[in-house]
């Protein structure tokens, strides 16, 4: 605070800075409660009615679906292999870790255009057609860096001589992980699959490219806003969906702190 | 092997890429003993253990664990457990599930298991404590847990690997006496890393003291202090002060030399130094020294010097003389009988040394 009124326009900057990125998130659900299809000011009245309408639409539960669908998929996928691969990478020390690491964080920083479109000349020449399956194949590699990333902060922590001790005291190796692995690194797992999901439910680009004629529901939505008419039902849609996600990543965050306080 | 033998490990070597980490362990165990391994940090003590719990394969050599082989024979198979430096308590299990963990594999009954775990709780004082969680343990309680988790798989070897180090002195001090006792009444062998001289000596039947990789010398607590093999083991034990000495004369056992500063003594042949030649080295403790502002009777040598430092240590005082004739200071311990501190730096004082108390430690040239 006292560097606040030392320096008045760090001030200024900073609410400027929090109302350009945060306004037109906020606006999203202030229009989707008013009573009129035209998104200015000023605003008609209130009105619930643009939710009560999601209810009815059929192809927009589809996708919603379909999001659904390709969410939990991707986020069990991901997160498995995040898991193991979080493990090898704090455990052991091997020919090319760096490397495999560098390549796993990759999808971070490559444009999501260059992914989308090569992934779909690719499967498109191995015979795969644009479906929900290619969709999933896309998001597992766009989420893989999240779950490795959040397990391995699971893993850096955990002492490696628990493993041990549970396979001197006579379990077997697979035993070993499920009744002492699995159990610590459990708040690590269940924040990773929040992330892998919600960052697959909000995913566009590749859902565009790959989703065929199976849309996930940001292509649905985008497909909609074409139609002035039908802007205030995504409005209401869209404002739903913030809500979760901000939920999602709050239990997500709750458990990943969990995770590293527990070891 | 011979039936007194419970562990028997013969030409035993680790490398770690080129860094050879144990060579040439050799060493027998008695059954129903005492075992400590010794040594400073990094010499190889933990990785000597871990070869026998399985941990970790020999690249040479073999063990064998009550007559049997254990090269084929992974950890979970081995009739051996292992405490582990931090304890390695289950963070999610709470007491009685870290102690029955091990018994779950052994088909036993509910009704079982839970006898056991209780016997085993009993037996480390923790009695009554199955319900509590991991996190509320303190950290003797959790070396406890620790200790009854291992115990209760009734294992043929217990390896401990520092079991003590992370506790605070008085507890520590209590522990040794407690799990020596424990050890004694179930006789079951116990095998301890420590780096603790004074841990090794209070708890063990025999020690064996490592120096880089290597097994120095295997031997009961006070022969290790009285007969040490070389200078490294001397001084790792104990203090000691070293002076050089030349072989006179020798005959049954004994021989008669001429040290440093003390003139003619006639002193045991140490068997257990590999090498003599007539240059050789000898070791006097601090507390075998007499000190007085006059010369003492009976005593076999004399010397006399000048106090160049006084440090009080509550039970003892030590002395550190220097003397014509002598590279280093000579340490002198006095035990603190009557609270006084007779000697300031300054004075001039006489030492006396009796033959017994001369050590004989080898020739000079390979230490
Ligand atoms: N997995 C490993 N890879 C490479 N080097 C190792 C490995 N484990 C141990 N070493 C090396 O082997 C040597 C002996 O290690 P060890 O852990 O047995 O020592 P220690 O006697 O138990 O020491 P401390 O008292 O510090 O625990 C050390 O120099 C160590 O760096
Ligand atoms: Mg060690």
């Amino acid at each position: 605070m006292k560097l606040l009124t030392r320096f008045p326009w760090l001030f200024v900057y900073a609410i400027a800075y929090l109302v350009f990125l945060y306004l037109p998130v906020l606006l999203l659900p202030l229009f989707s409660f008013n009573d009129g299809t035209i998104v200015a000011f000023p605003m008609k009245g209130f009105t619930l009615k643009w939710y009560a309408g999601l209810g009815g639409q059929e192809t927009l539960l589809q996708a919603m679906v379909n999001s659904l669908i390709v969410g939990i998929v991707t986020a069990l996928v991901a997160t498995s292999l995040g898991l193991f691969a979080a493990r090898a990478y704090v455990r052991y020390r091997f020919k090319g870790k760096e490397l495999s690491e560098g390549l796993v964080m990759l999808p971070l920083v490559i444009p999501g255009i260059i992914v989308a479109s090569s992934m779909l000349v690719l499967f498109i020449s191995l015979g795969l057609k644009p479906s929900l399956t290619t969709v999933v194949l896309g998001h597992v590699f766009l989420a893989l860096p999240f779950a490795v990333s959040i397990m391995k902060s699971a893993f850096d922590d955990f002492d490696q001589s628990l493993e041990e001790a549970a396979f001197d005291l006579g379990e077997s190796i697979i035993g070993t992980f499920r009744r002492v692995t699995l159990p610590i690194v459990a708040p690590g797992i269940v924040a990773s699959l929040l992330v892998t999901f919600t960052v697959s439910f909000d995913e566009f680009v590749l859902a565009f490219f790959l989703s065929g004629n199976q849309p996930t529901l940001p292509v649905y939505i985008w497909s909609q806003i074409r139609f002035p008419a039908k802007l205030p039902n995504t409005l209401a849609l869209g404002s739903l969906l913030l809500l979760a996600s901000v939920l999602l990543l709050l239990t997500a965050e709750y458990f990943r702190r969990r995770s590293t306080k527990s070891a | 092997m011979s039936d007194q033998n419970i562990i028997e490990i013969s030409g035993v070597e680790k490398r770690f890429g080129t860094f050879t980490a144990v060579s040439d362990l050799n060493l027998d165990l008695k059954k129903g003993e005492f075992f400590s391994l010794l040594g400073p940090s990094g010499c190889g003590k933990t990785t000597a253990l871990r070869m026998i719990a399985g941990f970790q394969d020999n690249d040479k050599g073999s063990i064998s664990i009550d007559g049997q082989d254990m090269a084929d024979i992974p950890a979970n198979k081995r009739p051996a457990n292992m405490v582990f430096q931090s304890y390695a308590i289950f963070p999610h299990l709470n007491v009685g599930d870290n102690v029955a963990f091990g018994l779950r594999k052994l088909g036993l009954s509910k009704a079982e298991i839970k006898t056991r775990v209780a016997e085993a709780l009993g037996m480390v004082e923790l009695g009554g404590l199955e319900t509590r969680k991991a996190d509320e343990l303190s950290g003797g309680q959790r070396q406890r847990v620790a200790l009854a988790r291992a115990l209760v798989m009734r294992p043929k070897v217990l390896l401990l690997d520092e079991p003590l180090s992370a506790l605070d002195k008085n507890l520590r001090e209590a522990m040794q006496l407690e799990m020596r006792r424990l050890q004694q009444k179930l006789g079951i062998t116990f095998v301890m890393v420590t780096h603790d001289q004074y841990e090794a000596m209070t708890m063990s039947d025999r020690i064996g003291v490592m120096f880089a990789g290597k097994l120095a010398q295997v031997d009961r607590p006070d022969v290790l202090y009285a007969r040490p093999c070389n200078r490294q083991v001397a001084s790792f034990i104990g203090g000691m002060n070293f002076l050089q000495a030349r072989m006179v004369g020798d005959g049954g056992g004994q021989m008669d030399v001429d040290v440093q500063g003390f003139g003619k003594l006639t002193i045991g042949v140490n068997p257990n130094v590999e090498i003599h030649d007539t240059d050789l080295l000898v070791g006097v403790r601090p507390e075998q020294l007499e000190i007085g502002a006059e010369k003492p009777d009976g005593y076999d040598g004399y010397l006399q010097g000048e106090v160049s430092d006084v440090a009080f240590y509550g039970e003892s005082v030590h002395y550190h003389i220097r003397a014509a004739g002598l590279d280093e200071t000579l340490a002198v311990a006095v035990p603190n009988y009557f609270h006084t501190v007779d000697h300031q730096r300054g004075d001039t004082v006489w030492l006396g040394v009796q033959n017994a108390s001369v050590i004989d430690l080898g020739a000079r040239e390979h230490q």
